[in-house]
C-alpha cells in the first residue's frame, strides 16, 4: 500500500507540469490583457507595468521564472490585480476558509445524504422513502444561487437568527454551510439509496441472515460498507470542489474564501492566480481521488493495492 | 422684606428658567457606523490606486495638497493653505499646512503614535515617486502635465530630479509644468499626488500599507484589513480638524452581491447601502424605505460611440441620425429607473467647463422626423441600403438590456435593423481600444478630476487622447485646437467658451458619440446618519453624525 501512495504521490508532478503548461498556454492565449482598462492606459504606461512584472519576456521565459520560482521558493507568483499581494498570500488568507466552509458542507451533505440514502432504501416504498426522495430531489434542483437568498431571507431578515453575510464567527457559517450542504446532501441521499437497494440484494447479504445475524448486524457490518463505495467515490471530487471554495455561496455570503479567485482571476487575466488556483485545484482532486481508492480498501476486502 | 426678597428670588428663577430653555441639550452621538465597500481595494497605496475602492480608502488615510468642495466641485484647500501660479501659468507654488503629522496606529494596543509632520518633502517624494517607471503606477500619466513627468516614466529622462517639482523649504512645494494647464490645482489634489512616506516604503517595500506598518496623515487609521473580509479604520486622535470628527470607528464589509448588501442594511447590519436595480420599485413602495432612498448624481456619463471610418457611420448625418432617434428619458423611466438624467453632452454637470447644463447648448432631443430626414439625406431613406450594423457591448445584462431598448428604438423610428454582440469584458476593451472599434460600442468615463481635459481631451483628441471612434479630419483638427487651447488657458470664462464648442463639435455636429445618460446613485441611508454625498467619489465620512440610535 505505501509502495502506491508513493507511486501515485510521484505521478502528480508530471500530471501538475501538464496542467500548468497547458493553464499558463492557455491563459496567456486569451484576448485581452491584465492592463486593459475602461479607461485605456497609454503605452508607456503599460510598458511600465509589463517590465514590473516581467511580461515583457517572451512567454515561454515567463513560464520558466514561474516554475522556478515555485521548485526554488515555492513562490507563485504576485497578483496583478491587488498590488503587493502575492498568490501565496491568497492562498494563506483565503484558503482555510474555504477549507472550513467546505469541510462543515461535507460534513452536513454525509451527515443528512447518507443517513436519508440508508432510511429511504430500508423503507423502501413507504412515506419515509417517499418524503426521503422528495427533499433530495428539492435539495438538488434548488441551486445554490437560489437557495442561498431564500436562507437569508428566511433565517436572516424573518427570524433573524443569524448574520445575512460575512465570516468570522460560528453563526456566520450555518448559512452557507447550508446552503452548500443541503444540494451535496440530496444527491448523497439518492446516491446512498440505489446503493444500498442493490446492495441489500446481494447473496452474501442473504447469507449473512441466514446465518442469524441480527438485522442491525448485517446492515450495519455487511451491507453499509459496501453500499458506501459509490459515496465515496463521489465524496473525493466533492472534497476537492468543495475545499477549494465555490464561487455563488463565497459570493452570496460575502465568504473571503478562494472560490471568486477560480472566476475572477480569468476575467481579470491575472495569470499568476489563473495557474495557481488550476494547480491548487488539481492537487486537492489528486489527492482526494487518492483517498478515495485507499478508503475502498478499507470498504471492500477484496480491493488490494500494490 | 419679605415681598422684596420674593420678587428677586422670582427674577432669577425666571432668568434661569430662560437660560435653560434657551439651552438645548447636547446631541447625542454614535461613535460608529457600519458601511460596505463593495469589494476588496486593490491597494491602499495612493499612488498605485486606480479604482473608485482604493480612492475611498485613501480620502480617509491620507490627505491631498487640495480638495474638491462636494456641492460646488470647487478646489479647496486641504494640507496646501493657498497656491499661487506664475504670470507663464508655468510654475504653480503650495504652501502647506504646519499642523498635520505622520501617524502611527498600532491595532495590537489600539493607540495611535505621532511620528513626524508632514512636510514639502513628502509630496516631492511621492510625485517623483509615482512618475517612476520602477513604480509601474497605472496613474501617472495623468502628471505627463509636470516637467519632463512623461520623460521620467517612460524611461527616456533617467535622473527623478529632472522631475519638474521641487520642496522650496519645508513648507513651500513647488510644481513646474511642461505647458499651462489651468486645471492644475485639481490634479494637485488627486490620490497619486498625496504625500506618502518614505521611511515606511523603504522598510516594508511593498506590504508598507499592511495595518501595523502604514502611517497615515488623514482623519483615520487603519486598524484591520482583512482582505475580502473586513476593515476598519478608526479616528486619528492628532488629525488636526480631530475635534470635528464624531465618527470613531468606522466597519468596512466588503460585500460584493448587491442584493445581499442590501440585505444587510434592512437587516440593521449596515448603515447606508447602495439599493440595486432589482430592488427600487420595492424600495419606492415602502413605507419605510422609501423615505431612506437617495438618488444623488455622480460624475459619470455613459455612451455610445461610433466608429466614424466604418460606412455608414463615416457619415455625420448617419451618426447624427441615430443619435436623435434614442429616446433617453424612456430608457431611463422604463429600464434604467435609478433617476438618471438624459445627456446631451460627454462631461456630466459639476465637470469644469461642462455645457450639460447651459440653455443655450443645442439639446440632443429625441427627434424621430428629424432623424429619419437626416437618414435620408445620407442617402439611406428608411434606412434602405445600409450595410449591415453592429452595437456591440460587454457582457452584462444591464447592457443587454439598455442595448435591446435602443435596437428597438432604432427599427421603430429609424427602420433599420441592429444586430447586438456582446464579449466577455477583457475581450472587449482589446476590440473596443484596438485597431477594429466596432460600428457601434458602449462605454462610460468616470471622472477623475472634475474639469473638461479630463474628459473631452483625454478621451476623445484624435493624439493625446484615447480616440477610440477613430476620428479624423477638419472637424476632428478644429476639437483638437479647441481643447489644446482650453487646457492651455487660465481664465475660467475663457475655457469654458472653448468647451462649449468642442463638446458641441464632439456631440452634435459631428456626432462622434451619442451621450446616452448621466450616472446617478441610488442610496439608502438609516434616518440617524447625518451624511453628505461627494459627487467625485471618496466620500468625507469624518464629516458625518450618526446621532445615538
Amino acid at each position: 500500500m505505501a509502495r502506491y501512495i508513493a507511486r501515485r504521490l510521484l505521478w502528480m508532478i508530471p500530471v501538475l507540469f501538464f496542467i500548468s503548461v497547458i493553464t499558463f498556454g492557455l491563459a496567456h492565449a486569451l484576448p485581452g490583457g491584465p492592463f486593459d482598462r475602461e479607461k485605456p492606459l497609454p503605452a508607456e504606461v503599460i510598458a511600465n507595468l509589463e517590465k514590473y512584472y516581467g511580461l515583457d519576456k517572451p512567454v515561454y521565459q515567463q513560464y520558466i521564472d514561474y516554475v522556478g520560482r515555485i521548485v526554488t521558493r515555492f513562490d507563485f507568483g504576485p497578483s496583478y490585480r491587488a498590488r503587493g499581494r502575492t498568490v501565496n498570500d491568497i492562498f494563506r488568507d483565503h484558503l482555510p476558509i474555504s477549507a472550513q466552509l467546505g469541510l462543515l458542507a461535507l460534513a452536513l451533505s454525509v451527515g443528512i445524504g447518507v443517513p436519508l440514502g440508508i432510511v429511504a432504501a430500508l423503507k423502501q416504498n413507504t412515506f419515509w422513502d417517499y418524503l426521503g426522495m422528495a427533499v433530495a430531489i428539492f435539495g438538488v434542483s434548488v441551486p445554490n444561487i437560489v437557495m442561498g437568498p431564500l436562507l437569508i431571507w428566511i433565517f436572516a431578515l424573518k427570524l433573524g437568527w443569524f448574520p445575512v453575510a460575512g465570516w468570522g464567527t460560528p453563526s456566520q457559517m450555518v448559512m452557507p454551510a447550508m446552503a452548500l450542504g443541503l444540494s451535496n446532501s440530496a444527491l448523497i441521499a439518492r446516491l446512498t439509496r440505489a446503493s444500498m437497494l442493490q446492495v441489500i440484494r446481494e447473496d452474501y447479504i442473504r447469507t449473512a441472515r441466514a446465518k442469524g445475524l441480527t438485522e442491525r448486524a448485517v446492515m450495519i457490518r455487511h451491507a453499509l460498507k459496501n453500499a458506501f463505495i459509490p459515496v465515496a467515490t463521489i465524496l473525493g471530487p466533492l472534497f476537492a470542489v468543495l475545499v477549494t471554495g465555490t464561487f455563488v455561496v463565497e459570493q452570496i455570503f460575502a465568504i473571503p474564501g478562494m472560490g471568486k479567485y477560480f472566476i475572477t482571476s480569468i476575467t481579470n487575466r491575472d495569470y499568476p492566480v489563473v495557474v495557481g488556483a488550476i494547480l491548487l485545484y488539481a492537487v486537492f482532486l489528486v489527492l482526494a481521488n487518492l483517498a478515495v481508492d485507499i478508503t475502498y480498501a478499507f470498504l471492500d476486502p477484496r480491493i488490494r493495492y500494490t | 422684606m419679605f415681598g422684596k426678597r420674593f420678587a428677586w428670588l422670582l427674577t432669577l428663577v425666571l432668568v434661569l428658567a430662560t437660560i435653560l430653555s434657551a439651552c438645548k441639550p447636547a446631541e447625542k452621538l454614535a461613535t460608529v457606523i457600519n458601511l460596505n465597500l463593495g469589494t476588496e481595494p486593490p491597494t491602499l497605496d495612493p499612488q498605485l490606486a486606480t479604482d473608485t475602492t482604493s480612492v475611498q480608502c485613501d480620502e480617509l488615510l491620507f490627505l491631498g495638497l487640495t480638495d474638491f468642495d462636494e456641492k460646488t466641485m470647487e478646489v479647496i484647500p486641504e494640507l496646501a493653505t493657498e497656491w499661487s501660479v506664475s504670470d507663464d501659468g508655468l510654475t504653480w507654488t503650495f504652501k502647506l499646512r504646519k499642523d498635520v503629522y505622520w501617524v502611527h496606529w498600532d491595532p495590537a494596543t489600539a493607540k495611535a503614535e505621532k511620528k513626524r509632520l508632514v512636510n514639502a518633502y513628502d509630496v516631492e517624494y511621492a510625485v517623483k515617486r509615482c512618475l517612476d517607471p520602477a513604480t509601474a503606477s497605472d496613474y501617472a500619466y495623468v502628471l505627463y502635465i509636470i516637467k519632463n513627468g512623461l520623460q521620467v516614466n517612460t524611461g527616456e529622462i533617467t535622473d527623478l530630479n529632472e522631475v519638474g517639482v521641487k520642496a522650496v523649504d519645508e513648507w513651500t512645494v513647488q510644481f513646474t509644468l511642461e505647458k499651462p494647464a489651468g486645471y492644475f490645482p485639481g490634479i494637485a489634489g488627486m490620490w497619486v499626488c498625496r504625500p506618502t512616506p518614505k521611511e515606511v516604503h523603504d522598510q516594508f517595500g511593498d506590504k508598507w500599507t499592511e495595518p501595523g506598518n502604514i502611517w497615515t496623515n488623514g482623519p483615520y487609521c487603519l486598524d484591520t484589513w482583512e482582505h475580502e473580509n473586513k476593515m476598519v479604520m478608526k479616528k486619528n486622535p492628532f488629525y488636526y480638524g480631530a475635534k470635528d470628527v464624531t465618527i470613531e470607528t468606522i466597519n468596512w464589509a466588503m460585500v460584493v452581491e448587491e442584493s445581499t448588501a442590501f440585505a444587510m442594511y434592512e437587516a440593521g447590519e449596515l448603515d447606508v447601502c447602495g439599493v440595486p436595480s432589482a430592488d427600487l420599485d420595492r424600495v419606492r413602495a415602502d413605507a419605510t424605505l422609501s423615505k431612506e432612498l437617495y438618488i444623488a448624481p455622480i460624475l459619470c456619463t455613459y455612451y455610445y460611440g461610433f466608429n466614424t471610418t466604418k460606412p455608414p457611420f463615416d457619415n455625420p448625418k448617419v451618426r447624427q441620425a441615430f443619435s436623435l432617434a434614442i429616446d433617453r428619458q424612456r430608457l431611463i423611466d422604463t429600464v434604467l429607473k435609478g433617476g438618471q438624467k438624459p445627456a446631451k453632452t460627454f462631461a456630466c454637470p459639476g465637470i469644469f467647463g461642462s455645457p450639460a447644463e447651459d440653455p443655450n447648448f443645442p439639446d440632443i432631443i429625441f427627434d424621430p422626423a428629424k432623424a429619419k430626414a437626416l437618414l435620408a439625406e445620407a442617402g439611406y431613406p428608411d434606412g434602405k441600403g445600409l450595410p449591415d450594423i453592429t452595437l456591440m457591448f460587454n457582457t452584462s445584462e444591464g447592457h443587454k438590456r439598455i442595448a435591446e431598448f435602443i435596437q428597438s428604438s432604432w427599427k421603430e423610428n429609424l427602420g433599420v435593423e441592429v444586430k447586438l454582440a456582446n464579449q466577455e469584458w477583457a475581450v472587449y476593451l482589446k476590440t473596443v481600444h484596438g485597431p477594429d472599434t466596432p460600428q457601434i460600442y458602449r462605454l462610460g468615463w468616470c471622472a477623475d478630476y472634475p474639469d473638461e481635459n479630463n474628459w473631452v481631451l483625454e478621451v476623445f483628441h484624435p493624439t493625446l487622447g484615447s480616440n477610440d471612434p477613430k476620428w479624423s479630419g477638419p472637424a476632428a483638427e478644429e476639437f483638437a485646437r479647441l481643447t489644446e487651447e482650453a487646457a492651455a488657458t487660465s481664465d475660467p470664462a475663457k475655457r469654458k467658451e472653448l468647451y462649449f464648442k468642442a463638446e458641441k463639435i464632439l456631440c452634435v455636429d459631428e456626432a462622434v458619440i451619442a451621450p446616452i445618460y448621466y450616472y446617478t446613485r441610488v442610496v439608502c441611508t438609516k434616518p440617524y446618519v447625518e451624511r453628505g454625498y461627494a459627487p467625485l467619489g471618496g466620500e468625507h465620512i469624518d464629516r458625518w453624525k450618526v446621532k445615538a440610535h
